[in-house]
């Protein structure tokens, strides 16, 4: 026991191994599909199988559904070597980050079997169905029913913003199974095949071009065998499984890259005949990106080290959550004060600074602080769990 | 990875809560400290010498305790969490670090171990009227040749704990105009020297912080310490040290101020209910719970990197002050928020953290000299 910042020998020879793979297959092509959450496209689900073919991917997993039965770490390094080349995630980032592992935890034998080594194989993906049009932040506001009939389920309802289903193999599905309890109570996890019959995609466009999609199940059914830990224990199986996903899905080694980017634009950009980087509001801009990216790093290496660890988190994951939102968010706004009238072009505009990136991150970084969560909320949850706060 | 002290520092940690707890009392206790020309008591200071703190990063050989700048940063995490007033930082990171740093052999025997014993107090007199700012380069304070020693004069300006000081590492200009970084030579000056004269400046945090003139100092050659001229590179060095032990400092100061925050929050009744209840306290909480994680960890980073000696520390170490001071000012701002009038009082503890607050954001240099340190790091 000690403070170490740093990897170990082990550890960092992956990270090297994942570094020259990337850096070699990791094209603009498959990184745009990570970074505009455009979904697992065709390239996206190529790229997985080579990843999975090179022997990188599915480290961290339990060797008897095909992983190498090593720490969380080894997860950890993957995410960041592609959020530092502007890929946050691993292309099938539900699956592999999230439901694979309340699958591990929860799931029936015969789930995991069925499941996990196509999850870390990379080759399944799964879309979350959590939010409806009454429950947003408030899950306890769920309508979705799901009725017991023999050995299945009829399920109707509407979800909405759940957004990788057009492309995704299964749905997550969390409804209600009993009506007369506390919704907390009354919640179960469903696996659904996303092409089941019943099931309606409507497309929902974003303001930054990225689709999400509301859901209507019409009668659908699915069967006993397809319910995720136990009947009416969803919520909580959703809860345990929080603090894992924020560390997962919030990477700040993402926003390295655009830093880098910044970089370089104020070295190469002339103003009165001398470069950005010589004036000292560009310094002082890029200089706190810096600080408030390796600030954040340290977040997520903590409650990272303390999941592999097994201990308990109260709020740390959810302090990185919101810590990464607002960077992003403070980040976009400094890039486009140094880029000034130019941040306003878009990507193929003939003068875009920047590939037009901070103009896209810019209309994307309005989620970071609502989805998965608002700032609010998760200011609730530091300021309850994590400094025992009482609820209002 | 690991994010945990070793047990010698968790132990050491917990004996430096007790003993602090136990010699800075209570708020009257530091006013008083405010007013006195000293500023510490004896008890305070003979105590932590009796725990072997001012010798705990040094080599044995020199009379230390071998431990390394975390060791160091875990005891300075402790005194800012009870706003501890005295010549400690000053003595051991200003003074006998540069001594470690740059010290003849001679000169590492004579001083560290009178300053790992406490009964040596030092300091370091960097900046100087000439600037409207921080910056510890810009030395106009002369040290003429003169037979076998330096004549020095000039006046520098916010030197810490020179007021009990019995030695100053003395920045002088040897060759070069006032903006030359080449022709920086520091001397160990006894504070007690003919023609020092010092004065304390009445500061915000009551820290003491002091003017100190040299008319015509006589300082023999074997005073030199370091390099003739390349004092710039010691400097830097040690200031990146100072900037890391500051931001303990403050991290300290901002886990009591949440600690004292929270608890009011809890039990603080208006309108019917804690006030810690209403989700506008709870978001103030959440902030500070947040600024304060991050400085944790960037502090303990910037530390490791020190005691590691890895290429990228002084990065760190600015990264870290620039985080630490922001925080802490941010914190210290909440804190007030939260005890609303209660904490404006003069005898309540806010306003001994808010003041330190901010001393330490300009001690050493603030955020925005810090971030133009990061700046030509990152290639600017």
């Amino acid at each position: 026991m000690a403070w170490d910042f740093g990897l170990s020998k082990e550890e960092e020879a992956y990270r090297q191994q994942v570094a020259e793979f990337l850096d070699r297959e990791l094209t603009e092509e498959i990184a745009r599909q990570s970074w505009e959450d455009l979904g697992l496209g065709k390239e996206g689900r190529a790229f997985a199988r080579k990843l999975w073919e090179s022997g990188l991917l599915g480290w961290s997993w339990p060797e008897e559904y095909g992983g190498r039965g090593m720490p969380p770490i080894y997860d950890f390094i993957l995410l960041d070597e592609l959020g530092k080349r502007w890929s946050a995630h691993v292309p099938n980032d539900v699956g592999y980050t999230m439901t694979g592992h309340t699958i591990l935890r929860r799931g029936s034998e015969e789930m995991k079997k069925e499941f996990l080594p196509r999850i870390i194989r990379g080759e399944i993906e799964f879309g979350l169905g959590y939010t409806e049009p009454e429950a947003g932040s408030d899950l306890a506001r769920l309508k979705m029913y799901a009725e017991e009939d023999g050995d299945y389920y009829v399920i109707n309802g509407q979800k909405t913003f759940n957004t990788e289903c057009h492309y995704s193999e299964y749905h997550w599905l969390c409804c209600l199974t009993d009506k007369t309890v506390s919704p907390y109570k009354g919640m179960t996890l469903f696996i659904v095949d996303m092409n089941a019959p019943g099931i309606t995609i409507r497309p929902m466009t974003t303001m930054s071009g990225e689709q999400t999609n509301e859901i209507f199940y019409d009668d659908v059914r699915v069967h006993k065998s397809r319910i995720v830990g136990e009947k009416n224990k969803g919520f909580y199986h959703m809860m345990e499984a929080l603090g894992s996903e924020r560390n997962y899905v919030f990477v700040p080694s993402r926003y390295r890259p655009y830093l880098e980017m910044l970089i370089d634009y104020a070295k190469n950009t002339m103003y009165e005949d001398k470069p950005l980087a010589e004036n000292p509001m560009v310094r002082d801009k890029i200089a706190q990106i810096a600080v408030e990216v390796e600030t954040a790093q340290l977040l997520a290496d903590h409650a990272r080290w303390m999941e592999w660890n097994q201990m308990t988190m109260t709020c740390e994951p959810e302090i990185t959550k919101v810590v990464v939102s607002e960077l992003e968010q403070k980040m976009v706004d400094s890039a486009m004060q140094i880029l000034d009238l130019y941040c306003q072009l878009e990507e193929g505009s003939k003068y875009a600074p920047c590939g037009g990136r901070i103009e896209w991150e810019f209309l994307h970084s309005f989620m970071t602080t609502i989805g998965a969560g608002t700032s609010e909320v998760g200011r609730n949850v530091i300021a309850q769990r994590g400094l025992g706060l009482p609820r209002g | 990875m690991d994010f945990t002290y070793t047990e010698e520092q968790r132990m050491m940690k917990d004996a430096a809560h007790g003993f602090l707890g136990k010699v800075c009392p209570n708020v009257e206790w530091y006013l008083e400290m405010d007013k006195d020309e000293k500023g510490y008591t004896d008890e305070l200071w003979q105590g932590m010498a009796e725990l072997g703190w001012m010798g705990i990063a040094f080599p044995e050989e020199y009379g230390g305790i071998g431990g390394d700048f975390l060791d160091l940063i875990v005891l300075l995490e402790e005194m800012g969490y009870k706003a501890v007033p005295g010549p400690f930082l000053s003595s051991v990171i200003l003074g006998g670090y540069t001594i470690l740093e740059a010290g003849s052999e001679d000169q590492k025997q004579e001083f560290l171990a009178k300053i790992s014993t406490g009964e040596l107090v030092m300091t370091m007199a960097l900046t100087e009227p000439g600037t409207t700012r921080f910056d510890p380069f810009l030395i106009e304070t002369e040290a003429k040749e003169n037979g076998d020693g330096y004549i020095i004069n000039g006046t520098k300006l916010f030197v810490s704990d020179a007021n009990v000081s019995d030695y100053m590492i003395v920045a002088a200009r040897t060759v070069g105009n006032k903006l030359s970084r080449d022709g920086i030579t520091l001397f160990i000056v006894d504070s007690k020297s003919a023609g020092i004269e010092m004065s304390l400046l009445k500061t915000v945090a009551g820290d003491k912080q002091c003017e100190v003139v040299f008319n015509d100092v006589k300082i023999p050659k074997a005073n030199v310490l370091g390099k003739i001229n390349e004092g710039a590179a010691v400097i830097e060095k040690t200031l990146q040290k100072a900037a890391v032990g500051k931001s303990a400092e403050m991290l300290g100061g901002c886990h009591r101020v949440m600690e004292i925050s929270v608890a009011y929050a809890k039990e603080r009744v208006q309108f019917g209910k804690p006030i810690g209840m209403f989700q506008a306290i709870q978001h103030h909480c959440a902030n500070m719970k947040m600024a304060t994680e991050q400085s944790i960890f960037i502090t303990y980073k910037a530390a490791w990197m020190i005691a590691n000696d890895m290429e990228e520390a002084p990065k760190f170490a600015a990264v870290a002050k620039t985080w630490v001071s922001d925080a802490y000012k941010k914190v210290a701002l909440i804190g007030h928020q939260i005890f609303g009038g209660t904490g404006y009082i003069i005898e309540h503890e806010m306003p001994i953290y808010s003041r330190r607050a901010k001393a330490g954001e300009y001690a050493f240099g603030n955020p925005n000299y810090q971030r133009d340190l990061i700046a030509t790091r990152i290639g600017l």
